[in-house]
């Protein structure tokens, strides 16, 4: 079972000096950056999803990269340009959320398959058009919404007979994606494309089902599928299912989740094997938006603000060496916290993950390299090295799953 | 009471409006004064002054905190009428200011009307004894501090060109987003001026107004470059500049094949050609970067010749409609040679035109 890592430059600065909070003033941006995979001395993921949505953007919106950025990544191919070490896989998709609203899918299959081709990419997803209907026993899909499903399903299959048809002259191995409504149309979705000749098959638009729908349909699928199909779950992180999934032909799957739970989940964003916990908030007066919106009324005092950030980041500092005890950590945190959070307070979850400080625990590069720095909640060189350290969670997690399963067999 | 006594310099400016000119160390500014932030105060408006930033905060920081660092124009302090001048004998214009020292957060004799964010830069910097000039009036109208509050705040900034064209000559710390454009303007300076360079004089900048090239479409090239492209292969990340002359001579070999290829365009008017506009410039310049890369492998340190790019360059002139005739985008998408714009829209479409083909049909 392989995990991709869907990336969205999602790299962090090694120069960031979390004592003065600077960083290199002469750094390149990505160039002189660390992906996850130069962090960690050993992998967190078995490979990356990149999307052309992300590269390229949307329709006049620019996507994540700059113009340079993109050439440069198109000149010298995935593996350069993310220095990714060759026994990496790369799996190339069209970002069909970006464009889901629209009547159509805004590329054509020369257009992808260019941009697969062109980048070097171990896989490559047909170009597909999100269906956002599940069907439950209460409410079934009827009338102009079955249409609608059926006519996103229709050009998902046209497109990916087209796809597999030029894929020929193609340096990657293709996908086919099904999309459905329900276990049945998605089926039927997987006998088209089986018929077709696809043997690796992406199961799109699963990422809002309950784990409960999500295997009822691999079940349903499973009556159909060809011994030697295949399927990947694109944006699906369930690892308690793991042996499940992997019973019904899933051989790989993608997601951002343990990521992005890191920079924006509100209560669990540092996770480890047994128990997931609450960064501790210190927002940065001048560059948290709800801080500075504060500071800039005037219903706040900068000055005031600044002292007590001050205060918190010292007496944390102060804590991890042994110098100022916990009561004192959380005095000056409940202090600051008062002054930008009015609702219910979360002194209880910040005690809870001082008591435990599970950083001290973790062997993860990140952890042991930054320590109590990995559970502040502040900006970008932190929240996103924690969104690193949930990845290798996450990945050390599902290799001891694929271990029990080998086990069992 | 404790005071501070300074040697101060009255100036009368007209009847009744006396300004006090003396030096105080940096440290001391924060006991004589103190900044009156802007707020609603059961809806009555109070004070004036923005919040700090503290980026800005922290380049001046870093500044005073460099080797020989001098700060001239000088902060401005409305003090209270608790502040006395008291002039010598010999001359009423000279004397002594009377400042009362208020420590803690009581309210000071003075309120920062210009200067908040250096104030606070000298309050965190690790200085010891500089000293900062200072202009103070004394007034207990708040609306006087208001009013010159807005008046010297409300310069006009310089105009960008000129600062670009300034910069090739300094070298001191500089606030660190000029500081980063401070080499690409060095090499913008070296092609604008060099007799060799095809763009000898073709940049427009303050003290080139008939240049045909705007100065920030070069800027742009060269910085994309440095960070993604050619260039970088002769930069010294350590001091974000590098071998300044190998650069010059891959800009020179590019755009003088560039010339030889597309003579009609080059050196026209913007308006006759989109090949001198910012979208070609833009596009060029990618290219450029591409056909380096082919040439320019890892182990080999040699550059890549005129005619090298030359010999690449004529290859896509089917493709390229600088002054006549369309740009053919795609099968639904042709766009009339002059009606390219210099937006990012426009510059992508060609920019994605330019290189595809390139690989397409050159590359392979």
């Amino acid at each position: 079972m392989k995990f991709f890592f869907p990336d969205s430059h999602d790299y962090v600065d090694p120069s960031f000096n979390f004592e003065t909070e600077k960083n290199n003033e002469h750094r390149v941006i990505q160039r002189d950056d660390k992906y996850a995979h130069e962090l960690f001395s050993k992998p967190v993921y078995d490979g990356i999803l990149v999307s052309k949505a992300i590269v390229d953007g949307v329709k006049g919106v620019q996507g994540r990269y700059s113009v340079a950025q993109r050439q440069r990544f198109f000149r010298e191919g995935i593996y350069r340009f993310f220095r990714l070490p060759k026994h990496y896989l790369t799996m190339g998709d069209c970002g069909a959320f970006s464009y889901a609203k629209e009547y159509e899918p805004i590329y054509t299959v020369d257009e992808v398959n260019e941009f697969y081709s062109n980048s070097g990419f171990t896989y490559g997803i047909s170009l597909d058009h999100i269906i956002f209907d599940f069907e439950t026993p209460k409410k079934k899909v009827t009338g102009k919404q079955l249409e609608e499903c059926l006519r996103r399903q229709e050009i998902t299959l046209e497109k990916a007979e087209e796809f597999l048809i030029k894929n020929k002259d193609m340096s990657f191995a293709p996908y086919g994606v099904a999309h459905g409504w329900s276990p049945e149309s998605y089926a039927d979705s997987v006998i088209k494309l089986q018929k077709i000749g696809y043997d690796r098959i992406a199961l799109g638009g699963m990422i809002p089902l309950k784990s409960s729908e999500i295997l009822n349909v691999l079940k349903c699928i499973n009556n159909i599928r060809n011994t030697k199909t295949q399927f990947h779950l694109l944006g699906v992180n369930r690892l308690e299912h793991i042996a499940e999934f992997s019973n019904y032909g899933v051989t790989s799957f993608d997601s951002t989740s343990p990521l992005m739970r890191g920079l924006k989940d509100d209560k669990k964003n540092y996770h480890t094997a047994t128990e997931d916990y609450t960064a501790i908030g210190v927002p940065q007066v001048d560059a948290n938006n709800n801080m500075r919106k504060l500071v800039a009324s005037g219903s706040i005092n900068q000055n005031e603000a600044f002292k007590l950030e001050k205060a918190c980041l010292e007496s944390l500092i102060g804590f991890e060496k042994g110098v100022v005890a916990k009561k004192e950590v959380l005095s000056a945190l409940t202090e600051y916290e008062k002054l930008y959070n009015s609702k219910a307070s979360r002194v209880d979850l910040m005690d809870k993950v001082l008591t435990d400080q599970p950083w001290k625990k973790c062997p993860c590069d990140v952890c042991k390299d930054i320590g109590i720095h990995v559970i502040l909640k502040r900006a970008a060189a932190r929240n996103r090295r924690r969104g690193f350290h949930n990845l290798y969670v996450a990945y050390e997690k599902l290799q001891s799953e694929l271990n029990k399963m080998n086990q069992v067999k | 009471m404790n005071t501070i006594i300074v040697p101060a310099l009255k100036i009368e400016q007209g009847p009744g409006r006396a300004l006090f000119s003396f030096a105080i160390k940096g440290k001391e500014i924060q006991s004589i004064a103190s900044i009156s932030r802007v707020k609603r105060h059961e809806d009555e408006l109070v004070g004036y002054q923005r919040p700090e930033v503290s980026n800005h905060i922290n380049e001046i920081k870093r500044y005073l905190e460099s080797e020989n660092p001098m700060i001239p124009n000088a902060l401005v302090i409305a003090f209270n009428s608790s502040v006395k001048f008291v002039p010598s004998d010999h001359n009423k214009s000279f004397g002594e200011l009377v400042i009362p020292i208020i420590e803690g957060d009581d309210s000071k004799p003075g309120l920062i009307v210009d200067g908040q964010q250096r104030a606070a830069a000298m309050r965190e910097a690790d200085i010891d004894s500089f000293q900062m000039p200072v202009s103070a009036f004394i007034t207990d109208d708040s609306q006087e501090q208001r009013e010159q509050f807005i008046l010297v705040n409300s310069t006009k900034p310089l105009p960008k060109g000129l600062i670009y064209e300034l910069l090739p000559y300094t070298e001191t710390k500089l606030a660190s987003s000029l500081q980063k454009r401070r080499f690409p303007a060095r090499i913008l300076d070296e092609l604008n001026h060099r007799k060799d360079s095809p763009f000898y004089q073709l940049i427009q900048t303050a003290t080139n107004p008939s240049g045909l090239v705007k100065d920030n479409s070069i800027l742009k090239l060269i910085e994309a470059s440095l960070n993604e492209g050619a260039l970088y292969n002769y930069r010294d990340a350590a001091t974000g500049t590098g071998d300044i002359e190998a650069m010059i001579i891959v800009l020179c070999n590019f755009w003088g094949a560039v010339s030889d290829v597309f003579p009609e365009a080059w050196a026209k008017k913007p308006k006759e050609s989109r090949l001198m506009h910012g979208a070609g410039m833009t596009a060029l310049g990618q290219l450029m970067d591409e056909i380096f890369a082919r040439y320019h492998i890892d182990q080999q340190k040699e550059g890549v010749s005129r005619e090298q790019f030359k010999q690449d360059l004529e290859q896509m002139k089917p493709y390229c409609h600088w002054t006549n005739g369309t740009w053919n985008f795609g099968e639904d998408d042709k766009v009339k040679w002059n009606d390219l714009q210099n937006i990012t829209k426009d510059i992508q479409k060609l920019t994605n035109h330019l290189l595809r083909k390139y690989r397409m049909e050159v590359w392979k």
